[in-house]
């Protein structure tokens, strides 16, 4: 079953995806550049405000949707994925794109991102990634560096950080890129790849919260990215490299010269979507006669 | 008064195919034009322990699975000792004996009683006879109707139909199974007892469906798409009988990680422009709650049936109870609008479910329908609904849709505009001209979060709108039953309570009005928003308004002390928290208690 994404026929200007609200994020947000790029994405792709879903869970990030001009969801805390599931269910041809923080998919949310990886749901999953919490206040997230102070750790983080990116490949994640709020042109490609793949497209954005992080700073990744694809010539059809690739993504915590991988690690189409099988099910089973449907249904509970 | 009113039990252990043959049984019954009503309980374990199917048939309508039994059938000691103090005069017990069973009746004391005794050595017979213990239960059924002058051909019908997708070898071995079983009670077996099932009765047009099933088949016929639920007993089995049900209506059951994840996908689906549904039990609905809000704060419409079983945690899983009102009602945190419907028998599990859709779409609210482990069980012959006829009245949210309005109207509305009514037009990605965010957030009419006092104010008013004529508005949703009584005559007694103790409730008012007991007794198939006003008239017919409910709290009573102006002091609670239902006779004799008139048996 070819499911198709209700497309415009005309580009729409890219301020045309913007609502007339303004963000309420701090000056110097890592996320003002998703907004741009979003928008600038969602003009190449054609795609229309009235037949498009952004669904977001809670925190800075999860606002994203309001200042969106698209139909958005913005649900409760860690639900962004299964409410999206909701919509893939119901409108297939309306492409859905989560865009919500490390904290609401990686904690909160955990339980929720492996299975609709797994199953291949077709949609695009944005990690606003400033590695910590911010909306609360400054505490650490699933992403926070070893020793970062978030309020309720003073003393400094204990954990070890969570790889998202080795984490989403070995879910069963059929995209999986990262990209950088300090590169709209790159996150515009990586956004716009994202919406053209068919099924789990996983994006981590390293979006830096200039209010609370004095680490993960835009001052830190300058200099230190680098392109998988482009510098590197990583080919995203080889897995075995990709995991390679994401298991270095966090080496620059701890050694000064490693560098920031931004680009696609993984990409595959073999995999249907979740969605598909859906539909061909529903078709498979699909009454001959749906005017006797119901006689059919009724009948298997008749003596 | 029915002239014929007949209830077998069947008692063992689980796995030896005492559901089964609780189940051929009823269907046997129904097939002779009998009204059926089953009563079974059985553990939470797939295999062992106490399982019980009781068949009550009647030629008239039943409203609950009696007092007690007239037959049992006993496949262990265990159902013989769990049974025995149940046993009275003109009890039939039909047992595993004289040899091959685990256990012998004390003989004296129970022909002492009047205890009607047969022996059928079901075990032996299935071993030695037939060569398959497996047939055990097919021997006592086949048995059961040889002596009660039941139909055989209807058991191998029966058995046809079970068997037909494991062979013809299986469907001989249990025809062996009955010719044994024919042969045995008509060379050993003396009939001293009354009990004949007379029919066949003219042919109705009737299906059987099972609590669970009902509620199923309610959500496709209101045109429920999308399905997400997570295993949890007693719940599970409204998926399972759904998932090839609504395949062919164009809907899909989806099972989810977890209950937060089905409450989730149940608020995306629907805010995408579907009806969806969820169903579960206790646990499930306390992780809901969060999401329950999040449906209520952004006028969602949807359906969460939960199953109730005992409480708390893990409790009982495959026992009744009806300890969830609170938390269907006032469970959420903050003040948020829902509406809790509850069905009283399998007929308005199926109605009701289609009532649950049509509220949640007309009030963009949650709706929680409740029902309970023993009423998920419960089968029941109900007449063939007009689906068609059904479907012609479905209430359907108030979507705003491209070309339908100009783009200087659009202007002007908004998702959730204030009306008089509180209901706001409806968008939906996809078909709606204007997107819109839905959030969790307070909101103004056109959805941007806001706080001030003034629109905070204002939006709350608008949403606890929707919910201020409810009763007025849904007249249905609550059952009067007073006999030949007039509205505010006075009463004896005014009895309310709801879900399956309200059938139970029936059928002992019935019992007490032929006693000359005048009752007043109300059924709210509504219970958040309470129906106050109906509850406080028929509480104002009697001095005493008895509340039975399945649980110990009180949850109704306290419900109708904290919403509605009936005086305190009038309400007598009767509670019980056993894990099962209550039987009539209890209910009956609660009542001529309270009156101070017992009269004599």
């Amino acid at each position: 079953m070819d499911i198709q994404y209700v497309r415009l026929e005309e580009k729409l200007p890219p301020k045309e995806y913007k609502s007339d609200l303004e963000p309420t994020w701090c000056p110097g947000c890592g996320d003002f550049g998703v907004v741009t790029a979003l928008t600038r994405a969602f003009s190449e792709e054609k795609l229309d405000p009235t037949a498009l879903s952004l669904v977001s869970g809670i925190g800075c990030s999860s606002r994203l949707p309001l200042w969106m001009n698209a139909f958005g969801l913005h649900s409760c805390h860690g639900r962004a994925i299964p409410a999206a599931v909701g919509v893939r269910l119901a409108k297939p041809e309306i492409p859905t794109i989560v865009t919500a923080g490390d904290g609401d998919l990686f904690s909160i949310g955990m339980e929720h991102f492996p299975h609709a990886a797994r199953k291949n749901f077709d949609m695009v999953v944005i990690s606003m990634d400033n590695r910590m919490y911010a909306l609360t206040k400054n505490q650490v997230s699933p992403t926070s560096r070893t020793g970062y102070k978030g309020s309720l750790t003073p003393y400094g983080n204990l954990d070890n950080p969570f790889n998202v990116l080795e984490f989403s490949i070995a879910c069963g994640a059929t995209f999986v890129a990262q990209t950088y709020a300090g590169n709209p042109k790159h996150m515009t490609e990586i956004i716009e790849a994202a919406i053209e793949h068919k099924g789990f497209a996983f994006i981590n954005i390293l979006s830096p919260c200039p209010t609370y992080n004095k680490i993960d700073t835009f001052k830190f990744y300058k200099g230190r990215l680098i392109d998988i694809n482009k510098e590197l010539g990583h080919d995203p059809s080889d897995k075995n490299k990709a995991m390679e690739l994401a298991s270095h993504a966090l080496d620059s915590d701890w050694d000064p010269n490693a560098k920031v991988p931004i680009g696609i690690f993984y990409k595959t189409e073999d995999v249907p979507t979740f969605e598909e099988k859906v539909e061909a099910l529903k078709e498979k089973y699909k009454p001959e006669n749906p005017e006797t449907v119901w006689d059919e249904i009724l009948a298997q509970y008749k003596l | 008064m029915a002239s014929f009113d007949l209830t077998v039990k069947y008692a063992g252990e689980g796995g030896e195919g005492v559901i089964s043959s609780g189940d051929f049984t009823m269907r046997a019954a129904a097939r002779m034009g009998y009204e059926v009503v089953t009563f079974k309980s059985f553990p939470a374990e797939i295999k062992g322990g106490y399982a019980l199917s009781q068949v009550r048939m009647s030629d008239e309508k039943i409203l609950s699975q009696g007092d007690g039994f007239d037959v049992l059938v006993a496949f262990n000691g265990e159902a013989y000792e769990v049974n025995k103090p149940l046993l009275r005069e003109g009890t039939v017990l039909i047992w595993d004996g004289p040899e091959g069973g685990d256990f012998e009746p004390e003989f004296e004391e129970l022909e002492k009683m009047g205890v009607i005794l047969y022996a059928v050595p079901m075990s032996q017979l299935a071993k030695k006879e037939v060569g398959a213990y497996i047939t055990k239960n097919v021997i006592a059924v086949a048995s059961t109707f040889e002596i009660l002058g039941m139909p055989i051909e209807y058991l191998k019908e029966e058995i046809v139909n079970k068997f037909s997708k494991k062979g013809q070898d299986v469907i001989d071995l249990n025809f062996k199974a009955i010719e044994v079983a024919q042969k045995y009670v008509r060379e050993n077996i003396k009939k001293i007892d009354p009990y004949k099932v007379p029919g066949p009765l003219p042919k109705k047009d009737v299906i059987i469906v099972e609590g669970n099933e009902a509620i199923a088949l309610g959500a496709a016929v209101a045109g429920c798409k999308v399905y997400a639920a997570y295993p949890i007993t007693p719940a599970t089995t409204i998926g399972n009988y759904l998932a090839p049900i609504i395949l062919k209506t164009g809907g899909y059951v989806y099972q989810a990680e977890d209950e937060i994840s089905s409450m989730a996908i149940v608020i995306g689906a629907s805010f995408a422009g579907v009806k969806a549904m969820t169903a579960t039990s206790g646990p499930g609905i306390s992780l809901m709650q969060e999401l329950i809000g999040l449906a209520s704060m952004t006028e969602t419409p949807c359906v969460v049936v939960d199953v109730q079983r005992g409480g708390p945690s893990t409790g009982m899983p495959t026992k009744h109870d009806q300890a969830d009102l609170f938390a269907a009602a006032l469970g959420g945190h903050g003040d948020d609008q829902r509406i809790v419907i509850a069905p009283t028998n399998v007929e308005e599990n199926f109605y009701l479910t289609i009532e649950a859709f049509n509220l949640s779409e007309r009030y963009q609210v949650p709706v929680l329908l409740l029902t309970d482990a023993s009423l998920s069980l419960r089968a029941e012959a109900i007449p063939t609904p007009n689906i068609k006829e059904i479907q012609s009245k479905l209430i359907e949210r108030p979507v705003i849709r491209k070309g339908e309005v100009s783009p200087e109207e659009i202007e002007h509305i908004f998702r959730y505009q204030i009306t008089d009514t509180g209901i706001s037009p409806f968008f939906v990605p996809g078909e709606s001209p204007k997107p819109y965010t839905a959030t969790g957030l307070e909101h103004g009419e056109n959805s941007y979060p806001r706080t001030t006092p003034k629109e905070r104010t204002e939006m709350m008013d608008k949403r606890f709108r929707k919910m201020k004529n409810i009763e007025d508005e849904n007249p249905h949703l609550v059952e009067w039953d007073l006999g030949d009584l007039r509205e505010g005559e006075k009463a004896d007694i005014a009895v309310i309570t709801w879900g399956l103790t309200a059938s139970i409730a029936k059928e002992a008012i019935q019992r007490l009005r032929n006693k000359g007991i005048k009752v007043a007794a109300l059924y709210p198939k509504l219970l958040y928003p309470l129906p106050s006003k109906a509850i406080e008239k028929v509480a104002s017919m009697a001095d005493i308004v008895l509340v039975p409910e399945a649980n110990y709290l009180g949850h109704l009573a306290r419900f109708i002390r904290m919403f509605s102006n009936v005086p305190p002091e009038k309400i007598v609670q009767y509670n019980i928290y056993r894990g099962e239902p209550f039987i009539p006779k209890e209910i009956e004799e609660k009542v001529e208690e309270l009156l101070g008139k017992k009269v004599e048996a």
